[in-house]
């Protein structure tokens, strides 16, 4: 069967999305897989909107950078307004994979517009079916040592529950586009992702118990 | 990266003069080079704006050296007169012109389809379609450039500069640098008006050779076969060869490599045999044109029936995707397709924002407050803007600028106004790597004829927006190439002004109190404010400090929201103000419009 799988980041810029979808392409190179992303990003350095596409073709060359709403096998919302912007684009019964991070937006903070709840997010996804993966990953980065590696938290519960990449060519990846340390750190993060997906099977209920709480601190 | 992969390419062809102005999606070609071809000795350093590249890449070219010149479309614009002129010198080398386009669009100020710009340089123009083909391609062009003895653009569009693909690399060669230069005063010297028409039939009868030289390049071709014939080119082949195997579709693609001048023998060739027509495209029906021209004029192909922009099967605006693509070529075939349909969900609207420390939003708090104090309502002083992060201004809550039209407009445009008879003050704003770019001229032309504007310069030491690159301020570029550091307020003062100021964009009254002042004060004033970028000085340099909220004195009037917009600032669910502390770089604005001193920094211990 030829298969490609689409992945889109929704993220705010600064977070590390575009890193993200670049480990992705690299690790499937790696793997031997055809690979295309693209791209959707404002004017802005940090905090506008961002959106990368990530398509891999198993056994299959990829054309297209990008795909359509309703056609993401995986969506990865590194930020609970930019995982519900960008919700429509996973197609039934797909993965999400979610960071439990807020940065709101202006319009919410100037009182112009209502915020994103997590709960909305849940329900929104929900009702196409969704398989969800809820994640505290700037804690897990922190615990790793990184607190800018909240991206390769999530690459790993996203490999957890899809086991897409191998970890080696992750690895890889990772040392290629990082260098020194911060990809050392990196590294360790993807595994506590990965991990702590294996072992807990986070569903909303955990996050509403635990992780929202570990929030706080 | 499409970019990087043309990097590669420049260093396959053994280019040895590289040079551009930083534009979204073209800036990563030379931040590539300048990042990872330190070892190949070749000269690779952003130019002060994009004609000055052009010029230097073409002086390069004329002496035999392999060069390149990289810009997104409106700094073609910019580049416009002497690529035109070229086209009758000619080149000694390869002289490739890297234009990146952007359908969509996603960070340019127009959709401009520069593809017709060919047809006004009457230059060869080809357009890759992946990364591998920017790279391939990359070597062809110079290749394309020195069989037709020809500056040659590169042609791209978002959707391949920054698409991240598979690339297989070929062997990079030795740079080829300049052999001579010999006086030939009937190629170089356009004041002689019987050799620009000779020059004119020379250009002519190279664009003549250029199909056939493309095809031995293998610029172009079919793939499939059928009835249902899909002309196409760059980034919607893609879309085009998904879609088609999405529908189950059998059809003869033919994918143009290039587009100016039209292949005329290979799509007449090409078409030989098809019935139905369909012209995938970004942008204009350019390529649309040319086919219907050619279908008109022979003989064989009348029949043809040619479906695309005109017929209204896909749009003139905005990008393609895969999805437009696939209903298009659905509908021109006849079949039945539905679209999956999702709607956009409503999600908090987030316009990008002016950075969390960012030195702009001090200086135009500063001009904001400035206007009142010179006791004007901030509706009775237009602000000009101009190209750069600052034109982030224009959002809530600052709302500041009136205008962005193009590199150094703000400063000319302003000029025009006064000149019209307005008679309030007016301010004109604009960056410091944009007034070395195109703001020079306009303030000569306001201190000449004695208009009274004033003119804040937003010195933030780079080119901020695409990505942090030099500036003639520099002392050392990228590449460590030590330079003479060309210093603003030297400029400026050597122009004439009548009053030049420089102050600190953290310090909002500074900047205030200098605005009032000047907008009372007849002649051309120029404020230049003063502060690196903020991301780029605490990627450098560290956080100074960081700021927090103290819960107990905020009242939750949102006036540190309100006034500035920091992104790093938000309401929490307790109705109270709080501050994400990774995010803040520390320039302590919202502390000067918090009224309870709410607002304090963190202490070294709780960092």
């Amino acid at each position: 069967m030829t298969k490609v799988v689409n992945i889109l980041v929704a993220s705010v810029g600064g977070q590390g999305g575009l890193t993200l979808s670049r480990v992705i392409a690299a690790a499937a190179v790696m793997a031997g897989y055809s690979v295309r992303t693209g791209e959707t990003l404002g004017m802005a350095q940090r905090f506008g909107s961002v959106k990368s596409y990530v398509r891999i073709g198993v056994d299959t060359p990829v054309y297209s950078p990008v795909f359509e709403p309703g056609e993401a096998d995986i969506l990865v919302g590194m930020e609970v307004a930019e995982a519900y912007r960008n919700h429509h684009y996973l197609r039934p019964m797909g993965l999400a994979v979610l960071s439990t991070e807020e940065k709101p937006p202006i319009s919410v903070s100037l009182g112009k517009a209502e915020p994103v709840t997590m709960k909305k997010l849940i329900e929104a996804l929900e009702s196409h079916g969704a398989e969800i993966i809820i994640i505290n990953a700037p804690r897990l980065a922190r615990e790793a040592g990184n607190p800018r590696a909240a991206n390769m938290v999530l690459l790993g519960a996203m490999n957890a529950a899809k086991r897409i990449l191998p970890d080696n060519a992750v690895e890889e990846a990772i040392r290629a586009i990082l260098r020194g340390k911060r990809a050392e750190t990196s590294i360790k993060a993807y595994y506590l992702g990965k991990e702590y997906t294996g072992k807990h099977k986070p569903s909303k209920e955990h996050w509403e118990d635990k992780a929202h709480a570990s929030e706080q601190t | 990266m499409g970019n990087e992969a043309i990097a590669r390419g420049v260093v396959e062809a053994g280019a040895s003069v590289v040079t551009g102005y930083p534009g979204t999606p073209s800036s990563e070609v030379i931040e590539t080079l300048q990042r990872l071809g330190q070892g190949l000795g070749i000269y690779v350093e952003w130019a002060v704006n994009e004609r000055v590249a052009f010029e230097i890449a073409y002086g390069a070219a004329i002496a035999g050296a392999r060069s390149m010149a990289t810009m997104k479309a409106p700094g073609l614009n910019v580049a416009a007169d002497p690529i035109v002129s070229a086209a009758y010198g000619g080149v000694d080398a390869g002289l490739v012109v890297l234009v990146a386009d952007d359908p969509g669009p996603h960070t340019t100020q127009t959709e401009q389809d520069s593809r017709w710009f060919a047809h006004v340089a009457k230059l060869p123009m080809i357009t890759p379609s992946s990364p591998q083909e920017a790279k391939d391609f990359t070597v062809k062009g110079f290749l394309l450039s020195e069989a037709l003895s020809l500056p040659v653009f590169l042609r791209t569009t978002t959707r391949v500069n920054h698409a991240v693909g598979e690339v297989v690399t070929g062997e990079h060669s030795e740079p080829r640098w300049a052999r001579g230069f010999r006086k030939q005063v009937e190629r170089f010297v356009r004041a002689g008006m019987s050799w620009n028409l000779e020059r004119h039939r020379w250009l002519n009868k190279q664009l003549a050779r250029a199909e056939l030289v493309a095809e031995e390049l293998g610029l172009n071709r079919v793939e499939g076969s059928g009835e249902l014939c899909v002309v196409t080119e760059g980034s919607a082949y893609n879309y085009v060869v998904e879609a088609l195997g999405e529908l189950g579709l059998g059809a003869r693609v033919i994918k143009l490599g290039l587009l100016h001048p039209f292949p005329r023998s290979f799509v007449s060739r090409a078409l030989t045999g098809c019935e139905r027509v369909v012209v995938v495209e970004e942008l204009d029906p350019y390529v649309e044109t040319m086919v219907k021209k050619l279908v008109a004029e022979e003989e064989r192909l009348r029949h043809l029936i040619v479906l695309g922009k005109d017929e209204g099967l896909l749009p003139l605006e905005g990008e393609l995707g895969p999805g437009l693509v696939r209903a298009a070529l659905a509908k021109a075939a006849g079949l039945e397709y539905e679209p999956v349909r999702r709607e956009s969900p409503r999600a908090p609207p987030r316009p990008p924002p002016l950075c969390p420390g960012c030195p702009h939003r001090g200086t135009y708090l500063g001009i904001l407050i400035g206007i009142s104090r010179a006791g004007y309502r901030r509706d009775e002083v237009p602000v000009f803007g101009d190209i750069g992060c600052y034109a982030l201004s224009v959002g809530e809550p600052l709302r500041a600028i009136w205008t962005e039209h193009s590199m150094g407009a703000s400063i000319s445009m302003a000029v025009g106004l006064k000149l019209a008879g307005f008679r309030n003050p007016v301010v004109a704003t604009i960056g410091d790597s944009t007034f070395f770019h195109a703001g020079v001229q306009p303030l000569i032309e306001a201190v000449h004829k004695r208009v009274d504007i004033l003119v804040v310069v937003l010195d933030n030491q780079v080119v901020a927006m695409t990505g942090h690159q030099a500036t003639p301020a520099w002392p050392r570029t990228e590449t460590g190439r030590e330079t003479k550091p060309v210093r603003l307020e030297e400029v400026i003062r050597s122009i004439g002004v009548d009053n030049l100021v420089i102050v600190d964009p953290e310090n909002v009254d500074e900047v205030a109190d200098a605005v009032a002042k000047l907008l009372r004060t007849p002649g051309v004033n120029v404020v230049i404010a003063r502060r690196p970028c903020a991301l780029l000085d605490a990627r450098l340099h560290g956080v100074r400090r960081r700021y927090r909220v103290v819960e107990e004195k905020c009242t939750g009037c949102n006036a540190c929201i309100a006034a500035t917009g920091c992104p790093a600032l938000y309401r929490t669910p307790g109705g109270k103000v709080a501050i994400m502390e990774a995010d803040c770089l520390g320039c302590g604005i919202c502390t000067r419009f918090c009224p309870y001193n709410a607002i304090v920094p963190v202490e070294e211990e709780t960092r």
